[in-house]
């Protein structure tokens, strides 16, 4: 177990290594000289001149990606030349807005995907496996856009209900449940997507691990089906579900952007397409590193739960 | 003594197949008393382990009809429903599977497997339970039970895998053990111990058994009585002693003669019974084994035989044109 954590944890380093290679060379890639990609191209020469001093561009490439990475790992990420604004002040501001729809949308998914999965299995093609089937396929071939615009309609125009519509954002620390209802219309958009993907994957998992002699020994001896479903059927049909959601939990970030983007929530997703728009390369360069960094960690921590879950596979 | 632990009644089973209904037990009946082992025999495919789970309630709850009667110490097994099958489960009645590859839960540690019954049956406290969990594994011969409690299923032999399904089954001190092929997925070095030991267990725990399996050697020494079953049915039933030396029925001659011998020389020939277990889903009128016996007549293809008492006590035989009684002992 402990070798194969060290293992995965070197894999991490190396890739996150990759990873800031790529965003450190983001700048150099865009055309022209990175002083007037920062600047925009209406800046003076004069400043176009300091700011290469400043960045030792005239240095060789790999004792700039050294000083840069020197700053990044201290947390210094650099200042907007657009806003005047510090990158990591900008990020740490948006990024619990992200995590936290992340948690609230996974909590959602899981808590109704696991009991709907355990259901069907039950009763594989019996009527409520069938409704859970056909109401789960509908929801997938839903865009979250189509879905968020349609519970703007809904829920904010319609019903009234505070604090769900677009640029209604409240921050947790002024209004806690405010808070909670201003991210609730993102946070149920990206649940819809997760619970499909997570009850059709434990769905089947399920059906075919309650197929095992296992679960017939389970039976015999006098367990409750509830029992049996839950401490003997569940372990062994989530290893699927974990590695699924450490992939989608990735995905979430990017989906997460284009709700953000269309409720202006001011998160990550929202500033990123805003960063793009004025041009502000040391912000997009920022949250480009933050977000690949954390879809990396996240995969780390779900190749480690599911070692945990399945004793099998670090033993191979 | 009187009182037989298990009753058994004209129990069919009959499963629901796209091809139309599978009879895989039909009409079969007998009874176990206190303390006694019986042997069920037949090849692959004859209906031994679906009779054994549908004594005890076990078999699939979807696309099975099962008839007639079952009674576990007084209590009927047939038409029960899962949650009143689950208070004679492990208690009155528990099964030995047959591949202890596939019965134990990969991910759960065999200790927790134990416990949970003590748990939840018996209503046992953690460490009560844990502490009975440890002295089941150093009964069924587990060296280091306290370190092996511990471990998960992967860690084990299949050798050591199986003594944990014994463990398992042994843990609510049940009456009746169904041991179902309790050693065909083991090596052979395995298998007589496993097999005394659960003779061993057996005698010290008072306990009556129904020993599955297709290898006359195993139960030759172990049962008071042998059933054989063919296709679904039984086709020979008496004490062990009738069965070997007096059957009168060819399947079971045939089935023990194609049990290869040590006293045979080396490179001698097995004899094998010719053509395939019938097909359950197209049985005849007549006897199911007539296609493959050689003693068959127009009656046996047309009308199937019951059974019917030989001269010994105890001993019956469902065929028309049965073996002389007086024949040769030397079968075996």
């Amino acid at each position: 177990m402990l070798r194969y954590v060290a293992k995965r944890l070197v894999l991490l380093f190396g890739i996150v290594f990759v990873i800031s290679v790529g965003s450190f060379y983001l700048i150099h890639l865009l055309p022209g000289n990175p002083a007037t990609v920062i600047l925009g191209f209406g800046a003076s020469p004069e400043a176009k001149a300091a700011l290469y001093r400043q960045l030792g561009l005239a240095h060789p490439i790999y004792l700039q990606y050294f000083t840069w990475i020197s700053n990044v790992v201290r947390g210094n990420l650099g200042t907007s030349f657009i806003s005047q604004t510090s990158v990591a002040g900008t990020i740490r501001a948006a990024l619990p807005i992200d995590l936290e729809i992340i948690v609230l949308s996974q909590i959602l998914a899981f808590a109704t995907a696991i009991p709907a999965a355990m259901r069907s299995a039950k009763r594989p093609d019996g009527p409520v496996d069938r409704l859970l089937g056909a109401s789960s396929f509908t929801l997938l071939s839903i865009p979250p856009f189509i879905i968020i615009v349609l519970m703007v309609l809904f829920i904010s125009i319609k019903l009234g209900v505070p604090h769900t519509g677009p640029s209604s954002y409240v921050s947790f620390a002024s209004d806690p449940l405010g808070n909670l209802a201003s991210l609730s219309l993102p946070s149920i958009t990206l649940a819809i997507g997760s619970f499909v993907v997570y009850y059709r994957i434990l769905r089947s998992d399920l059906i075919s691990t309650l197929q095992e002699e296992f679960i017939t020994m389970a039976r015999s001896k006098g367990l409750s089906q509830r029992r049996i479903m839950w401490s003997h059927a569940f372990r062994p049909s989530s290893v699927a579900l974990l590695g699924a959601a450490g992939v989608n939990i990735g995905g979430l970030l990017a989906a997460g952007f284009v709700v953000q983007y269309l409720l202006a929530i001011p998160g990550l997703g929202y500033t990123l397409i805003t960063a793009i728009n004025m041009s502000d390369f040391l912000l997009v360069q920022g949250i480009v590193l933050t977000v690949s960094v954390g879809v990396v960690v996240i995969n780390f921590l779900f190749d480690f739960i599911i070692n945990m879950v399945d004793p099998r596979i670090s033993r191979e | 003594m009187s009182e037989k632990l298990l009753v058994v009644k004209d129990l069919s089973t009959t499963f629901a197949t796209a091809g139309g209904p599978l009879p895989a037990v039909g009409g079969v009946s007998f009874d176990l008393g206190e303390n006694e082992t019986i042997g069920i025999v037949g090849e692959s495919g004859s209906g031994k382990t679906v009779l054994s789970r549908t004594i005890m309630g076990l078999q699939p709850r979807t696309n099975v009809t099962v008839t007639g009667s079952a009674q576990i110490d007084g209590f009927e097994v047939v038409g029960a429903s899962e949650n009143e099958k689950r208070k004679i489960w492990g208690t009155e009645v528990a099964m030995i599977f047959q591949d202890p590859m596939t019965s134990l839960n990969p991910v759960m540690r065999i200790g927790k497997q134990i416990d949970e019954s003590l748990r939840v049956r018996l209503g046992m406290s953690k460490a009560d339970a844990k502490a009975r969990a440890i002295e089941l594994l150093e009964l069924v011969g587990i060296p280091s039970p306290t370190e092996r409690y511990s471990a998960y299923p992967g860690q084990l032999s299949g050798g050591m895998r199986q003594r944990v399904v014994i463990a398992i089954a042994l843990a609510c001190s049940p009456k009746l053990l169904m041991a179902d092929e309790p050693t065909t997925g083991l090596d052979v070095t395995i298998q007589a111990q496993i097999l005394n030991l659960l003779d061993e267990l057996r005698g010290r725990l008072k306990m009556s058994v129904i020993l599955v399996t297709h290898d006359l050697g195993v139960v030759a020494t172990r049962t008071s009585r042998i059933i054989v079953m063919y296709a679904g049915r039984i086709v020979e039933t008496g004490t062990t002693r009738d069965v070997f030396y007096h059957h009168r029925m060819p399947y079971t001659r045939a089935l023990l003669e194609s049990s290869p011998k040590v006293s045979n020389h080396s490179h001698t020939r097995l004899i094998t019974i010719p053509g395939r277990p019938p097909n359950l889903l197209k049985l005849s009128d007549g006897c199911s084994f007539a296609p493959r016996c050689k003693f068959a007549t127009d009656q046996c293809h047309l009308v199937r035989p019951e059974l019917q008492p030989s001269v010994e006590p105890g001993h019956s035989f469902a065929c028309w044109n049965p073996l002389p009684v007086n024949q040769n002992e030397a079968t075996t």
